[in-house]
């Protein structure tokens, strides 16, 4: 847990952050979010006393910071950065390793660390251990950033704009990685951005700051739905109800019970029992193929026309996909819903526009309040059993 | 001087009228100083009573034009060649010398400056046109590496914006490509004068004459009063004309460059 | 065609046919009698004009042919050159042990010039197989001339003979002072220049002070010292002085270039250490310094090759360097002597440059390397 306690930070005459008190509760991430200027970078700074506040407390796990020597402290908290700030010198693995090796950990065991990490970014260790940071892109750059954060396992995690230097494709990728390995390690964060977008799909809690006051500390759904200011209101945008979307996951409204063959014949036969207008078609691993449209085929269209064939990695999304996304997928390409699949393409549902408009009027009702989702959420459909209709 | 030199890289404005005046005042009382024979005269003897004719029998300032005027000639020629070569090896009728002429650039300038007199010397002789040919030959290679960089240094986004505009090869050189790299070419003419000073002084053991004779005679004849007469008067040349080259390369060099 | 091959060539030819290739003077100091290749070295004298016309012949080969023939004549150019200057050493010497001396002369070193263009050319248009057979078939040529030819007859070498005693003290002293001097420039350069970036008063005083030290001519430099040194009762000529001299001269760069690398850290390379809990030391020892080593090591190059200049420059304070001989060639009007020092100079001059550079090669991360085509 992370308590501030009228943490006040002032420059000769300008005052930089005003009074700031909020706590973040373990395995919390809190966005700190508001225009340039508002204090919100000085405010994370402070948490690891890269800036030592004017006045007031800092409290991590009950312990005052200021009794700590600052790099002592600092070992023992993760920091990312929007320029990454990788050691051009030291390999990937290297550059993992820089906190265990201040800890004085064995090498073996920071070499084992450095390995597990990368899996856990998504980035094969054998292909990446031993390269330059300037042999990377820029997406594996923030990917080993957030890597070299997490190397000491350190309980809090701070985050300055980490996703901010990439395109927005890769951000949303890395927003979306980023989710999940919160979901697995339940680190407490703070993290600073200016995108609204950003802080309502990845905060549990969201301080919003204005010139270095703290104008509401809430829930990305109180944020969205009870702004406490007019401030707040302008700054999270008129579009409060499609921003909300991107707070639902998609396996946590999709239909499961889809019907599903695996070749044409099958499908023909399925077919006549079948409400659903669609038929989808895997192959004998389960991997989405295409669909069979019902309609067409009544009309007595030739059973190879009416089937479409499709790549899963372009029409269909991952179950940890946004309904936001999956509305963008569906308007995108002109469907009125969206097969969702796992890594391998294997079908685990489908998202239609309809599921996406009874979300955007329910409001709350299908949030998925992080707190609530078991460690194995990853096992989707009871998981979208337990939310679905 | 050097001091002024470094004022001119803090930001502009007044800085540089105060540069020029300050190194002309220096300038004009280091001419002033030197061109007073009788005063040289009684500070050396003053300075140096014990030593025995502690003045240098050419006077002073005949030394330091001498010394000026070897420095001025190889340079000259320096800049008429090395110029243009750096250039003619940027533009597409010299590319394929490119790389023969800054592969000859970057081994020359592993040559000790003392060595180059020496190869000049078993063709050239005792005489002012070994010492000449030697120091346009090493000087010659600052200007030409310092040329091609800034020349290759331009943005090609700022040439294609030229060619856009319609303008000629030529006129691209002159009004784009050569004002942009002026800071850095006119640094490199800087570092080859000042080189040709250094070399200048020891040329005058091969017959150059200039202030490095009065430092010689004071070291071989064990007078510290001629050593001292030509090292401060040297060091004082240098450090002038170094200064005046920053001085005219911040009032050459477009404003825009201001760094 | 290739113009720059072609250019070389065509330098060559010019120095071969229409200046002096020899010059013979009965004894070191008298003026001496010139000869062209052809009339010194007979036969091998017209190899050497028909093989830089074969260079020229091998500019305009077909694009094909036109890398290994221009590379292959331009080691048949040097090796034939090495037989022609042996071979006018061997023909216009005349036997017993004389005082004559036989010398290269001026067009002979414009044509060495010109084929050292044509080998330049042809290395750059071929492969690095060739490269390594183009310098094995230069060696063998140069042992050749050596003793089967009159390589050992040339002035160089007689003067070589004639100084061998004192010729390797020399160059071993040379090598020490300037190592020396590099060396105690670097011990106080570098943390000068760390101290640079952490104190502006610091900045402010030692990096305009080494400027005008290197803005001085080394020889004032030294008449400058002599006064002060005279003062603290230490010696005015010889080592001392000249070690001195040389650290001075060396400081700038070392310190200018670790200023500057140290200074050029990316500040997000510097939070992100910081963040992580890195303390200063760890973070110039294990960050600050290793991010500047490219650039420090760079100053140490041109502190170094500088200094084997200065070293020679200091010979006439009877610091014995390779400098004695070079002064004492000039004032004796004896070229050869004059070369003597001169060329072992440059040697030591390269070694030293190249030495630096695969020092950094070695030690500098692979993450980092600024000069292109080292990873």
């Amino acid at each position: 847990m992370i308590t501030l306690e009228h943490i006040t930070k002032r420059y000769g005459d300008h005052v930089a952050v005003d009074d700031l008190s909020f706590e973040v509760a373990d395995g919390d991430v809190a966005v700190l979010i508001g225009p340039s200027g508002c204090g919100k970078t000085t405010t994370l700074r402070m948490i690891n006393r890269l800036i030592e506040p004017t006045s007031g407390r800092i409290l991590i796990d009950g312990t005052d910071a200021t009794t700590l020597k600052p790099e002592e402290l600092r070992r023992h908290i993760g920091y990312a950065i929007q320029s990454v700030g990788l050691f051009p010198h030291l390999t990937v693995a290297e550059n993992i390793a820089t906190v265990p090796k201040l800890l004085g950990w064995k090498p073996a065991r920071i070499r084992a660390r450095a390995t597990e990490l990368l899996d856990l970014v998504g980035l094969d260790p054998s292909q990446y251990a031993e390269k330059y940071p300037r042999q990377l892109s820029g997406g594996e750059a923030q990917r080993i950033g957030v890597a070299r954060a997490l190397a000491a396992d350190p309980p809090v995690l701070l985050m300055d704009e980490p996703f901010g230097a990439v395109d927005p494709l890769n951000r949303d990728r890395l927003q979306v990685e980023f989710a999940k390995i919160q979901r697995e390690l339940k680190k407490t964060v703070v993290f600073v951005t200016h995108d609204v977008d950003e802080a309502i799909r990845l905060a549990d809690k969201i301080a919003l700051m204005r010139l270095g006051h703290l104008e509401q500390y809430d829930s990305p759904e109180a944020v969205l739905d009870h702004p406490a200011s007019k401030f707040v209101h302008d700054f999270v945008g008129a579009d409060a109800a499609l921003k909300r979307l991107a707070r639902v996951r998609a396996d946590t409204v999709m239909r499961t019970d889809v019907p599903v063959a695996q070749d044409g014949a099958a499908a023909v036969a399925i077919a006549a029992g079948q409400t659903a207008r669609f038929i989808y078609l895997t192959d004998t691993n389960g991997a989405l193929e295409g669909w069979l449209d019902r309609s067409v085929l009544e009309r007595g269209t030739p059973l190879v026309d009416a089937a479409t064939r499709i790549d899963w990695r372009e029409a269909a999304i991952g179950p940890d996909a946004s309904l936001k996304e999956a509305l963008s997928r569906m308007l995108a390409l002109g469907y009125r819903s969206v097969p969702v699949v796992d890594d391998a393409g294997r079908l685990l549902g489908d998202v239609s526009l309809a599921d996406v408009e009874r979300t955007m009027e329910a409001g709350d009702a299908h949030v998925a309040e992080p707190g609530e989702e078991a460690p194995g959420s990853t096992d989707v459909p009871a998981a979208a059993d337990a939310v679905g209709e | 001087m050097a001091t002024i030199a470094l004022l001119l890289e803090l930001p502009r404005s007044g800085r540089r009228r105060f540069a020029t005046a300050g190194i002309a005042v220096v300038a004009a009382t280091f001419f002033a100083l030197i061109g007073n024979e009788a005063l040289v005269d009684r500070m050396l003897v003053a300075a140096f009573g014990t030593v025995p004719d502690p003045v240098f029998a050419t006077p002073l300032l005949a030394l330091t034009l001498q010394h000026l005027a070897i420095v001025a000639i190889s340079s000259a020629l320096t800049i008429a060649v090395g110029l243009p070569l750096g250039i003619w090896v940027t533009r597409e009728s010299g590319r394929d010398f490119h790389d023969v002429v800054s592969a000859a650039v970057d081994f020359g300038q592993v040559f000790p400056p003392i060595a180059v007199l020496a190869l000049m010397f078993p063709i050239f002789g005792l005489s002012p046109a070994s010492a000449v040919l030697a120091l346009f030959l090493y000087g010659l290679l600052p200007v030409v590496s310092s040329t091609v960089a800034g020349l290759e240094a331009v943005s090609p986004a700022v040439i294609d914006a030229a060619r856009g505009m319609g303008l000629g090869r030529f006129r691209i050189l002159l009004t784009v490509e050569l004002p942009l790299a002026s800071a850095v070419i006119l640094a490199g003419i800087r570092t080859s004068v000042i080189i040709n000073v250094g070399t200048a002084t020891v040329a005058a053991v091969i017959g150059a004459g200039g202030l490095g004779l009065s430092i010689f005679t004071g070291i071989s004849t064990d007078n510290s009063g001629n050593l001292v007469e030509g090292a401060l008067a040297v060091s004082a040349l240098a450090l002038v004309l170094d200064g005046g080259l920053a001085v005219l390369a911040s009032w050459l060099a477009p404003e825009g460059l201001e760094s | 065609m290739d113009r720059v091959a072609f250019a070389g060539a065509a330098i060559a030819l010019a120095g071969v046919t229409l200046l002096p290739f020899a010059e013979f003077r009965a004894n070191r100091i008298v003026s001496g009698e010139t000869f062209r290749a052809w009339s010194s070295a007979g036969l091998l004298g017209w190899l050497l004009v028909a093989l830089t016309v074969a260079c020229l012949g091998a500019a305009v080969l077909p694009l094909r042919y036109r890398g290994p023939g221009v590379l292959a004549a331009g080691v048949a150019g040097f090796s034939a050159w090495v037989f022609a200057v042996g071979g006018s050493a061997a023909r216009l010497m005349p036997g017993g042990d004389s005082a004559a001396r036989v010398s290269i002369a001026g067009g002979a070193w414009l044509a060495l010039v010109g084929i050292a263009i044509v080998w330049f050319q042809g290395h750059h248009l071929t492969s690095s197989r060739a490269h390594v057979a183009a310098v094995a078939v230069a060696v063998a040529a140069v042992l050749a001339a050596w003793y089967l030819d009159g390589l050992p007859k040339v002035s160089l070498v007689y003067e070589y003979r004639v100084q061998s005693d004192t010729f390797w003290t020399l160059v071993s002293n040379h090598i020490e002072l300037s190592l020396g001097g590099v060396a105690i420039a670097a011990a106080l350069g570098v943390p000068l220049g760390i101290a640079s970036t952490r104190a502006a008063a610091v900045r402010a005083t030692v990096i305009p002070a080494a400027g005008i030290v290197q803005t001085v001519p080394s020889l004032a430099l030294y008449g400058l010292l002599v006064i002060p040194l005279g003062m603290l009762g230490l010696p005015t000529l010889g080592a001392v002085p000249a070690l001195i001299a040389l650290t001075l001269y060396a400081l700038l760069p070392i310190v200018r270039n670790t200023y500057l690398g140290v200074s050029g850290v990316d500040p997000a390379i510097i939070d992100a250490g910081r963040g992580m809990g890195m303390g200063r030391g760890e973070m110039l020892w294990r960050v600050e310094i290793p991010l500047a080593l490219p650039l420090v090591l760079e100053g140490l190059r041109a502190s170094l090759v500088m200094t084997v200049g200065i070293a020679a420059v200091m010979g006439i304070i009877g610091a014995q360097t390779l400098g004695v001989l070079v002064f004492q060639g000039f004032g004796s009007i004896a070229p050869d002597l004059v070369l003597l020092g001169a060329v072992p100079m440059v040697v030591i001059a390269i070694i030293a440059d190249q030495g630096i550079r695969a020092l950094e090669r070695t030690i500098v991360s692979p993450g980092i390397r600024i000069r292109a085509g080292q990873d």
